[in-house]
């Protein structure tokens, strides 16, 4: 049956084809030069570097924008931008930062002192987006210009990860951006589709759920890593599907993508002219219980299906692209440590702990929730329920959507007893993977165990006002052995970071502190044939 | 005839508020946060704070309703919460892309389904007819997106004769905007080769939304052409001598066409709606993937403006079908 239609379709597009076919280029050629194509799953709806910043907008937050500081790097490293170096007062509340003075926005405006105070207070009062990273240290009184191109920062008490979160804090053009001011928005409304940055990149065409386009800065004041190979531009491509994706990829209307299947990243790798990008990056992957209520409020319940969880599935789920997690930190982030003893699988010692929990003989039912459409979190739901039936655990596994899974972790009576998520740290200080164990995060997606440890939480304050690294490092190494003492989730794996890109497609590089599929293209280049 | 049309005026109008209220009200009571989700995951309270309040999310239910209904009798369709944006900006910005994307697939639907439903009557339970009917049963069971990615994946993987996904190349700037359909505006602006490129683009994506159009108007043309060949005055005019390709395409025809032209418009507005898949395979920029990405994200008046948009399509085809009906038979006007 289905022969006799594909016959009846091939014959119509062939008719269709023979007057129509032309085969697309590799990738896309100007008149100025090559564009590379990204093809990626994520639309931008909002570029406003103050607003918002998933990773699809960062990518081109950070095309566009500049900003005091840059991660580069694996292990990601804080390197100088627009600041060209910088000092911190002894007791760690004042930051001086010393301007570069050949930075310019894309008008020709002066990145000066003023444009850094301009653009940090207008993050601190829009109140969205970046602003939790410094609302709680800094008030926009703090924010000094001391010269033309000094800039100072008086924090209200010392904040040791504060300068980890600077490289995502993009300045804006101050003139521009009052142009277009509307009833007091700070330009919000102008600046959701337009830029006013200094980054390698300015703006081309903004189709909404279509492209993004980005045009190199051909005097970028930071100059070029490739020189004149520099690419004429970057086409942000929303393609939704991942056989979309790996079928653009195939075709040359893609030359990089993000969002294909395990099963397609290694189908694909053998394809020819085809690379794969494949790196340990910082996104962990746990099972969070919920440990205020219900059956998983039972610490040896939890330690019972800690033990029980067969590891090396996880693995095999993302075909061996993923390593399995040893703290609640990934290993990459400053501070790590491995801790010992960290629950593999040992059936014996599960049913040790079953038998002291409230729930000796098993006998009941545990929701598995995982976002809906999410291929490998719904087997990995299958490895948990096959994990747990020795210890006669049944497991409901139950799809949901983003946000109301979102909604319903957001309170302890309506948090499932299991949630499988995925976090990716906004920086390399500990503190943002610690502080999601800290009570004040209740309510944050990566939160919804409602874990509770006062101990813990003193450690996590103190460390995080410390500028001694030495005792931040003992604080952050007892807070890791405490949390997988407690076990608040099964600790699971660190998921890979894959991009599958045309092998002409050169100047990748790689850091595990940028979001899922985020890619830095200001290095990008086409190797001409 | 007028005091028809004009109930059937208030017929709209009163369903129109029906849909409006009722999918307002099933969007807002369904679980998840917007606020919270747009806010971001690190977000502080007060900072999603600052969101509800601006979206106005902070009111109650009612209040929220009662706002949403003023707005949209002055024609205000609400802000999207995800993109900033007007919804109604948004709506009138995709709608081009979708209405093109019907236009077609419609256009395929009929060329191919009304001559194949003729042959498949004339030749009843021949070969012939036994292939459409697997060919319809095939269009109305095949799941679009299914069905759309193996269409990618023969003619632009494989065969490469047709792009995978979007409404034209990437570096190709569209046309001037006339109409906002690519097809035509790049005929008025003589740009040839964007015309072809368009089409290219188009015929995956249309060949998909077709299918299951096609299939219905097969069916319904193909069953009425065997009634209406049996009809007397057929046999008539078989006795008269008539060539029978003159009486199966003049005389007919005419007579089956009419139950086909009320299904054509339903399955306008049918098609509208199964955008939503089709959209999404192909990425073609309409209604249909604008709707699927704000329910995603929880966007509730994007939601509401393209259920809106596409239930007000609906209604109208289907009361200008009444209207054709009432015209050509005085009965049902006194109905």
């Amino acid at each position: 049956m289905f022969g006799k239609i594909f016959r009846n379709i091939a014959i119509a597009g062939l008719l269709a084809s023979s007057v129509l076919g032309s085969p697309a280029s590799a990738f896309e050629r100007t008149d100025k030069g090559n564009v590379i194509v990204f093809g990626g799953r994520q639309a931008i709806p909002v570029l406003d570097p103050h607003v918002r910043y998933d990773w699809s907008t960062r990518m081109l937050q950070q095309a566009v924008y500049d900003a005091l500081v840059k991660y580069e790097g694996n292990p990601a490293d804080i390197k100088p931008w627009l600041a060209e170096k910088w000092e911190t007062s002894a007791d760690g509340k004042t930051w001086t930062f010393h301007l570069v003075k050949t930075a310019k926005f894309h008008n020709g405006d002066p990145v000066n002192a003023e444009a850094i105070r301009y653009s940090f207070e207008r993050g601190l009062k829009v109140n969205k987006g970046v602003a939790w990273m410094l609302k709680d240290f800094m008030a926009p009184e703090g924010i000094k210009v001391v010269d033309d191109y000094t800039v100072q920062f008086d924090l209200k008490a010392p904040y040791a990860p504060f300068l980890s979160f600077l490289p995502w804090w993009y300045i804006v053009n101050p003139a521009e951006v009052k142009a277009h001011e509307v009833d007091g928005d700070y330009g919000q409304k102008w600046l959701t589709d337009h830029a006013a940055g200094s980054g390698p990149f300015k703006l081309g065409r903004w189709e909404p759920n279509v492209l993004y386009e980005v045009e190199s800065v051909e005097n970028y004041w930071k100059g070029w890593p490739q020189g004149n190979n520099r690419p004429a531009g970057v086409i942000f491509k929303i393609i939704r599907e991942p056989a979309a994706q790996k079928a653009a990829l195939q075709r040359g209307e893609a030359d990089i993508v993000e969002g294909l299947t395990p099963d397609d990243y290694v189908q694909i790798a053998r394809a020819k002219g085809i690379a794969i990008e494949d790196h340990k990056g910082m996104t962990t992957f746990g099972i969070k219980f919920n440990t205020q209520k219900g059956p998983t409020a039972d610490i040896n319940l939890r330690k019972a299906i800690a033990y029980a969880m067969d590891y090396d599935a996880l693995i095999q789920v993302y075909n061996g692209a993923a390593s399995l997690e040893t703290s609640p930190l990934p290993d990459a982030m400053k501070g790590f440590v491995s801790v010992p003893g960290i629950p593999r699988k040992d059936l014996a010692k599960a049913k040790e702990y079953l038998a002291k929990s409230g729930y000796a003989n098993g006998g009941i039912t545990l929701p598995y929730v995982h976002v809906a459409g999410l291929e490998e979190a719904r087997r990995i739901g299958l490895v948990l329920l096959d994990s747990l039936k020795p210890l006669n655990i049944n497991v409901e596994i139950k799809p949901e959507q983003w946000p109301n899974m979102v909604a319903n972790g957001s309170k302890v009576e309506t948090a499932p007893a299991m949630t499988s998520v995925y976090t990716t740290p906004v920086s390399t200080d500990p503190d943002a993977v610690a502080y999601q164990y800290h009570k004040n995060s209740w309510g944050q997606y990566f939160a919804m165990m409602f874990y509770d440890n006062p101990q813990v939480s003193e450690m996590i304050d103190k460390a995080r006002g410390s500028s001694n690294w030495d005792e931040r490092a003992k604080l952050y190494a007892d807070i890791q052995t405490q949390i997988v003492a407690d076990q608040p989730e099964v600790f699971g794996m660190l998921q890979n970071r894959r991009w599958a890109r045309r092998d002409y497609l050169q100047g990748f590089q790689f850091s595990p502190v940028r979001f899922t599929g985020e890619v830095d293209l200001y290095p990008l280049w086409v190797k001409a044939e | 005839m007028l005091t028809f049309a004009f109930r059937k005026l208030l017929t709209l109008v009163g369903t129109m508020i029906g849909i409006a209220a009722l999918t307002f009200l099933i969007t807002n009571v369904a679980p998840g946060d917007p606020a919270r989700l747009v806010a971001g995951p690190n977000a502080t309270e007060d900072m999603v704070a600052t969101i509800r309040s601006e979206y106005g999310l902070d009111k109650s239910l009612p209040e929220q309703f009662s706002v949403y209904m003023g707005d949209l009798a002055r024609g205000d369709l609400g802000t999207s919460i995800v993109t900033t944006r007007p919804v109604l900006e948004e709506v009138m910005r995709y709608a081009p892309a979708t209405l093109e994307l019907v236009f077609v697939a419609m256009f395929l639907g009929i060329i191919v389904g009304v001559p194949l439903g003729m042959l498949s009557a004339v030749y009843k339970d021949g070969p012939l007819d036994h292939v459409t009917r697997i060919f319809s049963i095939s269009g109305v069971a095949l799941p679009a997106f299914w069905f759309g990615i193996i269409l990618q994946l023969m003619f632009a993987v494989d065969l490469g004769w047709l792009p995978v996904s979007g409404r034209l190349p990437l570096v190709t700037r569209p046309p001037e905007f006339y109409t906002g359909l690519l097809l035509v505006d790049s005929l008025i602006s003589g740009r040839f080769s964007t015309f072809w490129t368009s089409l290219q683009h188009i015929i995956l994506p249309a060949i998909v939304l077709s299918f299951p159009c096609l299939a219905s108007i097969l069916r319904v043309n193909r069953a009425e052409m065997i009634e209406v060949l049996q009809s007397d005055y057929i046999v008539a005019a078989r006795a008269h001598g008539i060539a029978s390709y003159r009486i199966v395409a003049l005389y007919a025809l005419k007579n089956a066409m009419l139950p086909t032209l009320a299904m054509i418009g339903l399955r306008f507005g049918w098609m509208l709606g199964s955008t939503v898949l089709v959209e999404t395979v192909f990425d073609w920029p309409g209604i249909g993937l604008y709707a699927v990405s704000s329910a995603l994200s929880s966007d509730f008046k994007p939601v509401v403006g393209v259920t809106l948009m596409i239930g007000f399509f609906f209604i109208v085809a289907n009361t200008l079908v009444d209207l054709a009906y009432a015209w050509i038979d005085p009965r049902l006007r006194r109905a």
